[in-house]
């Protein structure tokens, strides 16, 4: 029982099950029936290969805790206690990837007075492995971030913004593939359109690309990359009311992704959302709202042999 | 828990015999501790900390009142109003009737009489809004009058509204358009300031509304607040 809290959610979500072998999508387990000892053997649980998924989005230059008089998150979040949460993680779990997915930036004080770069620092140290860049993360000016991010030891994904004619011409990456303890995870970002967010002054010669076919391209060249799991790191908002692309939307019209970790709606999902995508397959959608007040964690456990398809199925 | 999740997962898979497989657990982890934490972290943040600290503290002016921001208008709404203005005309000659107009509810905190420090700036604006030049055709003065009688009435400065109609100084009979200095906020349609998508040219100055007003408290050390009342209905 590890750090168990009212929120965990008692979810385990299966890619690719065999649905015939089934009763389908939502088959119920109840618990300690099902859990019999000649289950744990060890040669049942060592071809299971387990990659633990932590992330945060929307932190805006929280390096310290709420105030203990906060009216929603009283002493909640702060650096610190952002490390101590994950270093124990990874005391546990031997194959971690930290993500972000934007708006590091803005927020406190420590934005305005430091530029970002305090951010940068504190990310590092913390061993994050990538994050998308947030609207937010251009209120420094592209020089502003470029310089913050020289203090950055992590990739930042974009692939949807062009920065090709501006100064942050070959900074940022496309996807990045990770390998853990066996397992291959791709990983890319898309950001919202800054157009009506960001000064057109601040973004200058950005070119704004599709989202949804830009997400499309990046998560069929990581799975032609031989890529076990697909993440989308997506900084374009949980749901809207109308036509613009979402998180929702995105999922829905995707093909390859497996998980899109948002942000910028901050939006608490407590347990992630699951939505069909054009195969008919699911896919799971996770926020953890923002300030750094909680870390979103997802195990990942790959069979030995390489998924390719199908369906996946929740057991509560 | 985590022994079931295992125990489930091997089910499943052992079930689904060859079936290739992913299983996911997720969880949502709150970011508290009972105790103050204090690791890696602490090294790197504590300079910054405490070097911000003593920034937020810094006193960058006075002022001899207290003031509060109250309906129709108030001295420290004329005050915010009046500063965002001198900030942005200081140096030009103004050939276009032109007034700042920013919301009441964008000013978060009270200026209290004595020290001003950085930090009650922040609070006093803590929003990172940005002041931008508005060209309104004449016709709009009727929306502004409409949206600032409904409100019950917000910071303007050089202009009055008298008995419901806007009066900016330096109007002309001949004027077809009026420059309004403003918020990007209000000027996206943020409180319901619709009337500024009638738009037809638009200067954003990129300067911060917070950098402008503590540039002016520094600028005149002891701030003076006009008290007169400037909208009536």
């Amino acid at each position: 029982m590890r750090g168990q809290s009212a929120l965990t959610p008692r979810y385990v979500f299966l890619f690719n099950m065999d649905r015939r072998s089934f009763l389908g999508t939502g088959f119920l387990v109840t618990g300690g029936v099902l859990i019999s000892p000649t289950l744990l053997a060890a040669e049942n649980t060592k071809r299971l290969k387990k990659v633990t998924i932590l992330h945060t989005n929307d932190t805006h230059s929280n390096i310290d805790p709420f105030p203990d008089n906060h009216a929603k998150f009283p002493g909640m979040g702060g650096v610190e206690k952002r490390m101590e949460l994950i270093e124990k993680i990874r005391s546990e779990e031997e194959h971690v990837l930290l993500l972000d997915s934007g708006d590091i930036f803005q927020g406190t004080p420590y934005f305005n007075k430091y530029k970002g770069v305090l951010e940068m620092k504190c990310m590092s140290a913390l061993g994050y492995d990538a994050a998308t860049m947030g609207n937010h993360d251009f209120d420094g000016g592209m020089d502003g971030f470029l310089k913050a991010t020289e203090y950055a030891d992590f990739s930042f994904l974009c692939a949807n913004y062009d920065f090709t004619d501006t100064i942050l011409n070959q900074k940022t990456q496309r996807t990045k593939v990770f390998k853990k303890g066996g397992v291959k995870i791709g990983v890319f970002g898309v950001g919202i359109e800054l157009k009506g967010l960001v000064p057109e002054t601040i973004y200058g010669k950005t070119q704004y690309l599709d989202p949804m076919k830009e997400a499309n391209a990046c998560a069929l060249e990581l799975k032609k990359q031989g890529c076990d799991v697909i993440i989308c790191l997506s900084h374009l908002g949980y749901e809207y009311g109308d036509a613009q692309v979402s998180d929702k939307v995105l999922a829905a019209n995707s093909e390859h992704i497996h998980l899109i970790l948002g942000g910028h709606t901050h939006t608490f999902l407590a347990v992630p959302t699951q939505v069909k995508n054009l195969a008919g397959n699911t896919v799971l959608i996770n926020q953890t709202g923002w300030g750094g007040v909680h870390l979103g964690r997802l195990d990942f456990y790959v069979d030995d042999q390489l998924f390719a398809k199908k369906e996946m199925v929740v057991v509560q | 828990m985590r022994f079931g999740i295992i125990a489930l997962l091997v089910l499943f898979l052992g079930a689904c015999a060859s079936t290739d497989t992913i299983a996911v657990h997720p969880e949502m982890l709150p970011v508290k501790s009972d105790s103050l934490s204090s690791n890696a972290l602490t090294a790197i943040v504590g300079p910054y900390r405490d070097s911000l600290r003593g920034e937020m503290d810094r006193v960058v002016g006075f002022s001899p009142l207290n003031m509060i921001a109250t309906r129709p208008s108030s001295p420290l709404m004329n005050w915010v109003a009046d500063a965002i203005f001198a900030d942005q005309t200081r140096t030009v000659r103004l050939s276009t009737p032109t007034f700042c107009l920013l919301n009441k509810g964008g000013i978060r905190s009270t200026i209290n009489k004595g020290n001003i420090t950085f930090g009650d700036v922040f609070k006093l604006m803590p929003f990172d809004n940005q002041i931008v030049w508005v060209q309104l055709p004449i016709e709009c003065l009727k929306d502004i009058e409409t949206y600032v009688r409904t409100s019950g009435g917000e910071p303007i400065a050089n202009a009055r509204i008298e008995n419901g109609k806007l009066l900016i100084n330096g109007m002309r009979q001949d004027a077809t358009h009026f420059w309004v200095i403003t918020s990007d906020y209000l000027m996206n349609g943020g409180d319901k300031a619709t009337f500024f998508s009638k738009r037809t040219e638009v200067n954003k100055t990129g300067r911060l509304v917070r950098d402008a007003l503590m540039s002016e408290i520094q600028l005149a050390g002891t701030i003076s607040a006009d008290t007169t009342l400037r909208i009536s209905f």
